[in-house]
């Protein structure tokens, strides 16, 4: 940056040659590798000069980790918050989708809930947690609806989008051959709105975690999140982060399945974008 | 002229009213505790403003959305920019914050309040946390859609580094950094709101969970409109920021 200002030209943007994919993987490992490992010592520094001696650092979130993961306590969190996510975003998706396809392929259905569909979306979600808790108690069934209510209206938003944009000629042609209402959407609006669905799927993912951990820190019962609550209240933080990497790892678990579902599945889309 | 204007918005009223009337119907068949009709809402969010009590807390609320949200653009801007110049930086740093992105950070949320306690500083780290990384985020995602040779012709032609700025870099990155803004508001909302529950309770946050433990379902409802309602509003904003720089985008 500095020496840019006074007029010398940085010596990197000259890497990205048309070279094999190799050679330009190595490129990029080194500046990674180096900011991995400056991130992770700067950190254990920091908390070693500066914190008390529970508080995470790298080298002890480490040494916790065996520890951790054969914990049948962890073990049971873990299974839990997945079995909660799983089942909120099947639910989510099955009617998101469907609710979606309507919505945009029915111009009369589409007046009729867009403003709720877009209303809702914007609540932050963590607000009716309060609400769901009076409706199903301190149990399970709050996470599931929480998980649901994070989840649903970004399928929702997304599918709908995808609907409307549908190429006409495909409708017409469909129309031609005399399809039926029914065989239309199940059979060319919604694979044509994959695409879509997949990005609304994204969003929905991580929102649903973050409904699950949220709703598990409210309940205070079961799962990964009261796992993280509980063991940061006994000062066991070293044994907490351990949970919040797992939760970084399906973060990051569902994200690059999407993407890779997308080069996989789709390759029809947005081939420009990938470079 | 107004004839028009009236037809246009009439399905959005309908839409409107066929709601207020189903929550009114649902509201008045099931049990007070569950469920209160949309009339006595209004009524108890009245009582709550009359008391003195809503809008104080709607303003602490509001300080700190704003403490947080302002720090992440002015931290979040800056910072993406320089790593969407440098791009030996962009391309160390990006994974981390790609991983960093995608981690329900309220996960965060009990270290924040066993290392920092109870004040108001650990709340604007929270709202802060979760504004800050969709504006990095998308600030990177803009600056990986310049085409190198873009620069390389541009220095090739001795462009200053104020044009290469005016003429490459704010143009192509600015409109992701808006959409990164447009999700921050979404997510510092989310923030603030945990930040409220999970921290000291204050704000509306305060005010829905106070009223939840004293099955005052009214007051909940109440408090759960008006954060909606802000969240709407702020969607709207962001949604307009968003689309006028959007026509900067190529």
């Amino acid at each position: 940056m500095t020496e840019s200002a006074i007029g010398i030209p940085i010596p990197v943007p000259a890497a990205p040659k048309v070279s094999p994919r190799g050679g330009r993987l190595l490129g990029a490992f080194i500046p990674r590798f180096v900011t991995g490992i400056t991130i992770l010592l700067a950190w254990e520094i920091v908390v070693r000069a500066f914190a008390p001696a529970y508080v995470a650092k790298p080298s002890t979130v480490v040494l916790a980790i065996p520890r951790v993961i054969v914990d049948p306590a962890f073990l049971t969190a873990t299974r839990i918050t997945l079995t909660a996510v799983a089942e909120g975003l099947s639910i989510a998706l099955v009617f998101g989708t469907a609710i979606g396809l309507l919505m945009g392929r029915s111009p009369a259905v589409e007046r009729a809930i867009r403003h709720y569909v877009n209303g809702f979306y914007a609540v932050p979600m963590i607000v009716v947690l309060p609400l769901f808790s009076l409706w199903f108690g301190y149990s399970g069934a709050t996470r599931i609806a929480t998980v649901i209510f994070a989840a649903i209206f970004s399928i929702i938003v997304n599918v709908a989008d995808g609907a409307r944009s549908v190429p006409r000629d495909y409708l017409e042609v469909a129309r031609a051959f005399r399809a039926g209402r029914l065989s239309v959407l199940a059979e060319i609006v919604l694979p044509a709105s994959m695409p879509y669905l997949l990005a609304g799927f994204r969003l929905a993912a991580g929102r649903a975690l973050i409904g699950a951990v949220v709703a598990e820190f409210f309940i205070s019962s079961g799962g990964l999140g009261y796992f993280i609550l509980y063991n940061s209240r006994v000062y066991h933080h070293n044994e907490a982060f351990v949970g919040v990497l797992l939760l970084a790892a399906f973060g990051v678990g569902f994200e690059l399945l999407v993407a890779w579902c997308t080069r996989r599945f789709l390759p029809w889309y947005r081939r420009e974008e990938r470079n | 002229m107004l004839n028009s204007n009236l037809r246009r918005h009439m399905p959005f009223w309908l839409s409107i009213a066929a709601g207020i009337a189903i929550w009114e119907i649902a509201g008045r068949s099931t049990s007070a505790a569950f469920m209160v009709p949309f009339s006595e809402t209004v009524v108890r969010l009245w009582q709550l403003i009359a008391a003195g009590e809503f809008i104080p807390e709607l303003l602490d609320s509001g300080q700190l959305f704003l403490t947080g949200f302002v720090l992440a653009l002015i931290v979040g801007i800056p910072f993406g920019l320089l790593l969407a110049r440098v791009r030996v930086l962009r391309v160390g740093i990006e994974p981390y914050i790609m991983i960093v992105y995608a981690t329900p950070l309220v996960a965060l949320i009990p270290f924040i309040l066993s290392m920092m306690g109870f004040g108001f500083a650990p709340k604007v780290l929270v709202v802060f946390l979760f504004a800050v990384f969709p504006v990095l985020y998308n600030t990177v995602e803009g600056a990986r859609s310049i085409k190198p040779e873009m620069i390389e012709v541009a220095q090739s032609f001795r462009s200053s580094e104020w044009a290469l700025w005016r003429e490459v870099m704010l143009p192509y990155t600015l409109p992701y950094t808006m959409t990164g803004v447009r999700q921050a508001i979404g997510r510092a909302l989310v923030g603030m709101v945990a930040a409220e529950f999970f921290l000291s309770s204050t704000g509306l946050g305060q005010l829905i969970m106070s009223a939840s433990q004293n099955f005052d379902t009214g007051g909940v409802f109440a408090s759960i409109l008006v954060i909606g309602l802000i969240g709407v509003g702020l969607m709207r904003l962001g949604l307009r920021i968003e689309n006028h720089f959007a026509r900067w985008r190529m």
